[in-house]
Parts: structure tokens; sequence; C-alpha cells
């Protein structure tokens, strides 16, 4: 908690990322309807890509999610693809499905490759690049965000972007 | 000259944690690869000093055939990777990176080069398993699946640490990959350059051409 600076040169690299992306990212911002109240969560969804999947078994999908208001709680994600998305933390090459993930309060929920990401099981069909697949993300509090996810290639990496 | 001795030990420090790590389950939310990258000035290869030797692994191939790592890649480019094909993130991207790289070679390199994906996952990962996936991203690249002790053993002479696929007290899978691939040298046979997760398909198109020959990337 004590370690603000860093916290706001993730954002500020978020941002960059955002900008980076936003070509493609069109309908992503979230306009919640929670933003009334001080207390309340601020969410913003920035960043969303799936990774080409390899076959129709399996894919993954990443986003960030930026709070401006209090926190909130990520408790599922639903999508048209597949009706089994689970959300996954991935520490050291370990892979946990949970149940839920927080979003601190101004502070930000990064699924990111080699970290947290979602999991798609059991596709209605294989995404090709350029795609788009319509995510629903449920927190606590926000409610639902609905968000376009454009599938990248297959080797997509946010950092250099491409 | 002794400060910059004291340079390099740190960075061989720094190098050394991230190998340690690995597997370890701790509670670092940043990938070991982050730390890598900020220690090695950006490259993303790692040159052992001390090559492992390729592991003394008979499995069995996506056909449901006996493959002996050692006696059919001996004298070839190998590269090696442990993980599972229930992973939708870092498995794929790996591997995918690899693919790519590899089709940037020229045709006679890409038929010398060997690329071995090996299942942490074998309950899950049968041969056909295996085929169905690598499909997906190279015909050419060999998928190996056996006994989990057998694979354990392989991985762990490479300094990698892989557990079983478990399910947790409420019923969740939990399930571990390597993460690095390990480069075996055509000329010694020996693992002699490593990658971390941090590794991009721009590093292994950059490395491969030197890793067909033998060469220090």
């Amino acid at each position: 908690m004590s370690r603000r600076p860093s916290r706001r040169a993730g954002l500020l690299a978020a941002g960059a990322l955002v900008i980076a992306a936003s070509g493609t990212l069109s309908g992503c911002g979230s306009d919640d309807s929670s933003s009334s109240s001080s207390a309340g969560p601020e969410l913003k969804v920035t960043g969303a890509y799936m990774p080409a999947p390899s076959t129709d078994t399996m894919a993954a999908g990443f986003f960030t999610v930026t709070d401006s208001g209090g926190a909130d709680t990520l408790t599922s994600v639903t999508s048209d693809l597949s009706d089994e998305v689970t959300m996954h933390a991935t520490e050291d090459g370990t892979m946990r499905e949970k149940e839920s993930f927080a979003v601190p309060a101004e502070g930000t929920l990064d699924f990111a490759s080699g970290g947290n990401h979602l999991m798609f099981a059991k596709l209605t069909h294989k995404p090709e690049q350029g795609e788009k697949v319509s995510v629903e993300l449920h927190f606590a509090k926000s409610g639902t965000v609905r968000i376009s996810m454009p599938v990248k290639s297959a080797t997509y990496n946010p950092k250099t972007g491409h | 000259m002794r400060k910059k001795t004291y340079a390099m030990a740190a960075l061989f420090a720094a190098a050394a944690l991230t190998l340690s790590a690995c597997g370890s389950g701790d509670d670092s939310n940043k990938p070991v690869a982050d730390v890598s990258a900020e220690a090695g000035s950006g490259k993303a290869a790692t040159v052992l000093d001390n090559p492992f030797e390729k592991p003394d692994l008979v499995l069995t191939d996506t056909t449901g055939k006996k493959y002996d790592l050692r006696a059919r890649t001996k004298g070839r480019p190998t590269l090696v990777y442990f993980g599972y094909t229930h992973c939708p993130d870092v498995c794929p991207l790996t591997m995918n990176n690899l693919a790519v790289a590899k089709k940037q070679l020229p045709k006679t390199e890409q038929d010398k080069l060997r690329v071995v994906f090996v299942t942490t996952d074998p309950a899950r990962d049968t041969p056909a398993a295996l085929g169905t996936w690598l499909k997906g991203i190279d015909s050419d690249f060999i998928g190996l699946t056996g006994d989990f002790a057998t694979i354990q053993a392989g991985a762990r002479s490479l300094g990698i640490t892989i557990e079983p696929t478990t399910k947790d007290k409420n019923g969740k899978v939990v399930s571990v990959h390597g993460t690095q691939v390990i480069a075996f040298s055509p000329k010694t046979d020996a693992g002699y350059v490593l990658y971390g997760e941090g590794a991009t398909v721009d590093d292994y198109t950059k490395d491969l051409p030197k890793i067909a020959e033998g060469k220090t990337p």
C-alpha cells in the first residue's frame, strides 16, 4: 500500500497501452451507472485481447480493469464463445482457478499473459485473428461490464503491439 | 576492475535468483521473466556456463510410439519445453513463438530443428490430445507423454520444477507448466541456452539461426 509511485507508474504504463491499442478497442469502455456515489467503484476496462487459439477447446483472454473509485470485486465472466469461462491466477508456472478477483480502490486489476488470465473452454467455434469476442465481466458492485475482445495473433505481445 | 567483477557477480546472482524461484509458489505476483529482463540488459537468452545434459527420457509420442529423446534428437538443434494442453496462456504462446520463429529459418534448417513439448499433465494429455493440440501450432513439433515421475525427473535434471496436476480443496484443478525453453546444441547435445517466459517471437527469430548451428546467441 505504501508504494504509490510504482502504482502510478503502472497506471501510466497501462495508459500508454490503451493509446497504443485504441484503434481496435472502441467498444471497450464501460459507462457505468455507479459513478454518482463517491465511495463507489468507477471502472474502466482497457487493453482487452484474446490470442488466436490453436484449437476450439481452449482460449485465453486478457484485459486491465482500472478503478478510479472505491473497491470492487470481479465475481464471474460470461461470453457467447463459451459456457465455461473461468478465471485463473498463474504464479511461477502454477495455474490456479479462482472464484473472484479483487479490484482495489483507485487501483488496477491486470489480466496479463504470464499472470492472471481468463480461460474459455469448449468454444462454440475457433475464433480467428481479427474477430471480436463479446465478453461480459460481472462485478459485485458495478454490475456487468460488456467488452468487445479483439482476437489477436497467437504470438501477440501487448508490449510491442504485434 | 574490481568494480566490474562485482557488477558481474550481481548480475549473475540476479540470474541465479530467477532460476531458483521457478515453481516455488511464493507470493510474488510478477512473472519471473521480468526480473531477468531487468538484469539481463534486454537479452532473452541466458547462455549457461554449465550446460545441462540432455535428459534420458523415453516417452510416448503423439502417434503412440516410443520416443527416445536422446537417440532421436542426437546431433540436432533441439528446443525442449514442459507444459500441458489445458493451459490457454503461456504454453500455447511459447509454442507459437517457437513455431513462428522456426518458419523464418531456411527450409533445410527447419528440417533439422526438433521442437519437443513434454506434457506435465500426462493424465489428460494423451498422445491423441497432444497431437490435436500441436497440429494447431506446428505439425512438425514433437509431443511427448508418459509416466509423470519420469517426466518430473527429466524436468528436474534441467532445473525445472513441476508438480502433478491436482485438485485443491474446492475441487479446482491446479496445474503446473515449466517457465523455460531449453535449447540443446547440435554440436554437443548439451542444453546450453535457456529462455524464460518473457522471451518473445522476435527473440527466438533472432537466436534460432545461431542455435541451429550450436553457436552462442
